[in-house]
């Protein structure tokens, strides 16, 4: 895998790799690349992806109500904040 | 040349549940900000999804009411972005197995009934809600609306005018506030509406190039939306001085103007996957007939019943049975007023005018249904004339006061005593002669005049038929 | 000495007490995941597995020290270092050691250190407050010396929790070692890949009960499916982690994107940020069919496989290591039991040495047997 294509997968998970991380990760990606190209000869034809190993029927959660924790328990841990709210660089022009 | 426009619709309704889609807090709209978020839906790691049945539920009511297919085994699935308003970094919602498949509306406009095909109902979480002009160089994040369950409810593209889209929406409305599904609140975002949009010259079956148009937030918005983005499509093959591309567009309200997001949006690659975490939810036969035997009365089965039924005309039943709202104010108001004429009367008169001079919309009025039968039953007894009535329901709707004590303290019950009445009448001829001289050389228009200067001499309460009969007999005598 | 293995200790006695890998929280402490992202991250919640050892009398000896968000690393020396929650038990601190092993190391480091390790079934034990790394294969397993205590523990954590709504319906379950002779499978084609001295344990180990040879299909690609699903699982919950809620946030940034790619590009490790890459491109549209897609499908027909073995036998068993020491090769060791939500336990065997055990889906008491009549 080259370099451009690994910025821009970087990308889509909010990455911005230093040029050395980025050539290791480039590396590792190859060789995954080639691994991964040995699934092809596993025939799956009419197989069913397989999601979870449990398939127990469970109960659904009943529509009521409740305050697990405080405002101030959950703001507590962000970096950034006022009033209220949770702060972020402005989002629009 | 002539040319049509192609449109679908991508409709998100919040469901009516008190709690969240995947978390247990409350779903309350206008609570303080994060006042109701917990771990889950502040995006924190740790807890874990717990569907709400109710959701589900809905759902399939949602389903139903426009005749759709209900899915049997339905799973979730994670969609994968970044955006403040999203806490964990990806939607959880129903890409592969959504919820309802295959249905239909019948709309109604100008040029007659029509089917609108829907393609699928799924069900997703809702984000937050980002503040801008608070702060300057930053913005805030609320995460109250995070994970509030939706419906989004997917058309084809079968609309030819922004005529047929809002007689769509409104039918959906209806259908779904009768079913109790949502509230379908425009101006508070529990009813969104994205319009895919297309133009191509009349009588061509080949698509032109599709836009989307997001954040339109009234049925005004969306009319004017359209037409903009209409006549831009239609400009630019025209002319070629513009080359559409397939992309998504915001509305700006001010400018009237409908302009490209730009941000690589549209080549997102959203990563969807099925979800691990939520196992299939098997939605059986028995589920969905008991969901069906308990939907409430919509709003054609309404208008049946207060045509047939009760006996009201179709204007009338159709202007009760347009609003969810108004519907429910007419049956409570009937379990203390037991007469269908009057409760629609005074809600299509007073109820109505007053609404319109307080600005609201009818799906806005709140009004106590036990205070207006009382001034209903009050008029109906003649213990205040009409004219009061309307003025204390003005209050009632304003500041909630009790009718039965403000007539009682403010003497505003109706003056019907005829010695009393008969010196009034006196006094407004002798001090109007130049009108009693117009009413003998036959101008019948003064009536009306003299019939406002009493009831201003009694402040409003005199009972008008017993003054309309002195007042006639008076003049009768004069000639 | 222990503190090494140690991000927080108690004071607790060891005799009665257990460690917690620090991905499982208990409410109003730090909880790291072993994470520059979660370094200052006070939990608000506690986990169900803490709740149930706590009810049970037992003491919180403190959290031990783990593998960045429990990935499955492929990075150069990631392998060697000694997991804390091995660490702590073999040096005594505790009875036992609780841990969610995705990767396989404590799979194959417990034995090395003298010690059992018990990965129930997926669905029995509860997931709740456990931050998570491969939501479908996420499992809380228990490090002990002894395999009673372990047994014992995992009695007390076990059973439904309404919380997680992956966990069976059964509210508890009677761990006991299930007696008689056993059927062992002995997959002839892992053991092609091990190195003399894991064979020869195995034939031994095995040769106490009615072995046979057997195939182990899928083997070859297990590395594959399992790096796949669990790079796209991780990466996925891990996107929560961007600077703006809780943990990390970068210094110095201009603008919003930039907030994010700094904080996630300062906040994660190198197999955190391998696996991300990873995990986005196996997602990708372009790959989704021949990656993601595949390997779910993959998954399938090594679960129907392992339906098939557990026919014919009560277990199947496994080196601890391959010949090749390369990360990537060995984590297909660990897969079947993580892929199909299968119990395993490795179990210890001469000087630093071990193997392990699967069997199927709940059945811990004939893993519980063999290890109590195989020695």
């Amino acid at each position: 895998m080259d370099m451009q294509t690994v910025s821009k997968y970087e990308a889509m998970v909010k990455l911005d790799l230093p040029e050395s991380e980025r050539i290791w990760i480039a590396e590792k990606v190859s060789m995954l690349e080639d691994s991964f190209s040995k699934l092809s000869k596993v025939d799956t034809e009419g197989v069913e992806p397989l999601i979870s190993v449990v398939t127990h029927d469970y109960s659904l959660r009943e529509d009521i109500p409740v305050k697990l924790v405080s405002r101030d328990e959950i703001l507590s841990n962000s970096p950034e904040q006022f009033d209220g709210y949770f702060l972020v660089p402005k989002t629009i022009e | 040349m002539d040319y049509e426009i192609v449109m679908g619709l991508e409709v998100h309704v919040e469901l009516a549940t008190k709690s969240k889609l995947f978390c247990s807090c409350s779903a309350e709209f206008g609570a303080e900000a994060n006042e109701n978020v917990c771990p889950a839906c502040a995006g924190m790691p740790g807890m874990l999804p717990l569907l709400n049945k109710k959701a589900v539920e809905l759902g399939i009511r949602a389903g139903l009411v426009t005749n759709c297919e209900i899915t049997r085994t339905i799973t979730f699935d994670k969609k994968n972005y970044f955006y403040p308003d999203l806490p964990t970094g990806y939607q959880i919602t129903q890409l592969y197995a959504p919820i309802c498949r295959n249905g239909h509306v019948e709309i109604e406009t100008e040029a007659g009934k029509k089917r609108i095909r829907i393609k699928q109902i799924h069900i997703e979480e809702d984000a937050g809600k980002l503040v801008h002009d608070y702060l300057p160089g930053s913005s805030l994040v609320d995460f109250n609306r995070a994970s509030v369950p939706l419906v989004e409810i997917v058309s084809q593209p079968d609309f030819r005018s922004a005529e047929e889209v809002v007689a769509y929406l409104e039918k959906l409305r209806s259908l779904l506030t009768f079913a109790d599904v949502s509230d379908c609140r425009m101006q508070e975002g529990s009813m969104r509406c994205d319009v895919n949009i297309s133009v191509r010259k009349a009588g061509s079956d080949k698509l032109g190039v599709r836009t989307e148009i997001k954040n339109l937030n009234s049925l005004k918005a969306i009319v004017r939306a359209i037409e903009y983005e209409a006549e831009r499509h239609i400009t630019a093959l025209e002319t070629g001085c513009e080359e559409l591309v397939q992309e998504t567009r915001r509305w700006d309200e001010n400018k009237g103007e409908t302009y490209s997001m730009r941000d690589k949006e549209d080549a997102t690659d959203y990563r969807y996957f099925p979800n691990p975490e939520i196992l299939p939810v098997h939605i059986s036969d028995e589920w969905i007939s008991e969901i069906r035997n308990s939907l409430p009365e919509l709003a054609h089965e309404k208008y049946e019943r207060l045509t047939q039924s009760l006996g009201l005309s179709d204007y009338d039943s159709r202007l009760i049975t347009s609003s969810r709202n108004i519907s429910d104010i007419f049956d409570r108001t009937m379990e203390y007023v037991n007469n269908p004429k009057e409760v629609a009367n005074w809600i299509i008169g007073d109820l109505a005018s007053i609404t319109k001079e307080e600005n609201k919309a009818y799906d806005e009025i709140v009004i106590d249904c036990e205070k207006f039968g009382k001034i209903i039953k009050m008029v109906e007894s003649k213990v205040i004339n009409r004219t009061i009535g309307k003025k204390v329901l003005q209050l009632v709707f304003r500041d909630d006061i009790d009718p039965e004590s403000y007539v009682r303290d403010n003497k505003l019950g109706m003056i019907s005593d005829s010695g009393y009445l008969e010196n009034i009448v006196k006094e407004v001829l002798s001090e109007n002669e130049k009108s009693v001289s117009e009413f003998k050389a036959g101008n019948q228009k003064v009536i009306g005049f003299f019939m406002g200067q009493i009831m201003r001499k009694t402040q409003g309460k005199a009972d008008p038929a017993s003054v309309n009969s002195i007042l006639m007999r008076e003049l009768n005598n004069l000639r | 000495m222990d503190r090494e293995f140690f991000v927080s200790k108690h004071d607790a006695k060891a005799e009665n007490a257990f460690a917690l890998d620090d991905n499982i929280m208990v409410r109003g402490g730090l909880t790291t995941a072993g994470s520059k992202m979660l370094h200052n991250f006070i939990s608000p919640l506690q986990a169900t597995v803490v709740d149930r050892l706590l009810a049970a009398g037992m003491e919180l000896a403190g959290k031990t020290k783990l593998d960045e968000f429990a990935v499955p690393g492929i990075s150069e020396g990631t392998c060697d270092i000694l997991s804390g929650a091995v660490g702590a038990v073999a040096e005594g601190v505790c009875k036992v050691a609780l841990c969610n092993d995705v990767s396989g190391k404590v799979r194959r480091q417990a034995p090395q250190n003298g010690l059992y390790y018990i990965h129930p079934t997926y669905g029995s034990v509860s997931r709740f407050g456990l931050i998570p790394a491969v939501s479908s294969m996420d499992q809380i397993g228990i490090v002990c010396k002894n395999i009673d205590d372990g047994f014992d523990t995992l009695g007390m954590i076990a059973g439904h929790d309404e919380n997680d709504i992956t966990t069976f319906p059964e509210k508890s379950y009677a761990y006991a070692p299930k007696e008689g002779k056993f059927r062992i499978g002995i997959p002839s084609n892992v053991l092609e890949e091990a190195d003399e001295k894991s064979k020869e344990l195995i034939y031994d180990f095995a040769g106490k009960h009615d072995a046979e040879e057997t195939e182990l299909k899928y083997f070859e690609v297990f590395s594959q499916v399992m790096y796949i699903l669990s790079s796209a699982e991780i990466g996925n919950n891990t996107s929560r982690y961007d600077g703006v809620k809780f943990g990390y946030r970068a210094d110095k940034f201009t603008g919003l994107n930039n907030l994010y790619t700094k904080t996630r590009t300062e906040g994660f490790g190198p197999d955190m940020k391998l696996l991300s890459v990873v995990g986005a491109y196996v997602l990708s549209k372009d790959n989704y069919e021949a990656c993601y897609l595949k390997s779910m499908k993959i998954r399938r027909l090594i679960r129907e496989h392992a339906n098939e073995l557990f026919s014919r036998f009560d277990a199947i068993i496994l080196p601890i290591k391959l010949k090749d020491p390369d990360p990537y090769k060995n984590l297909a060791l660990y897969a079947f039991a993580t892929l199909c939500g299968l119990p395993s336990v490795s179990v210890p065997l001469g000087r630093n040495e071990g193997i392990q055990l699967v069997a199927q889906a709940k059945n811990e008491n004939s893993l519980f047997g063999i290890c109590k009549g195989g020695r």
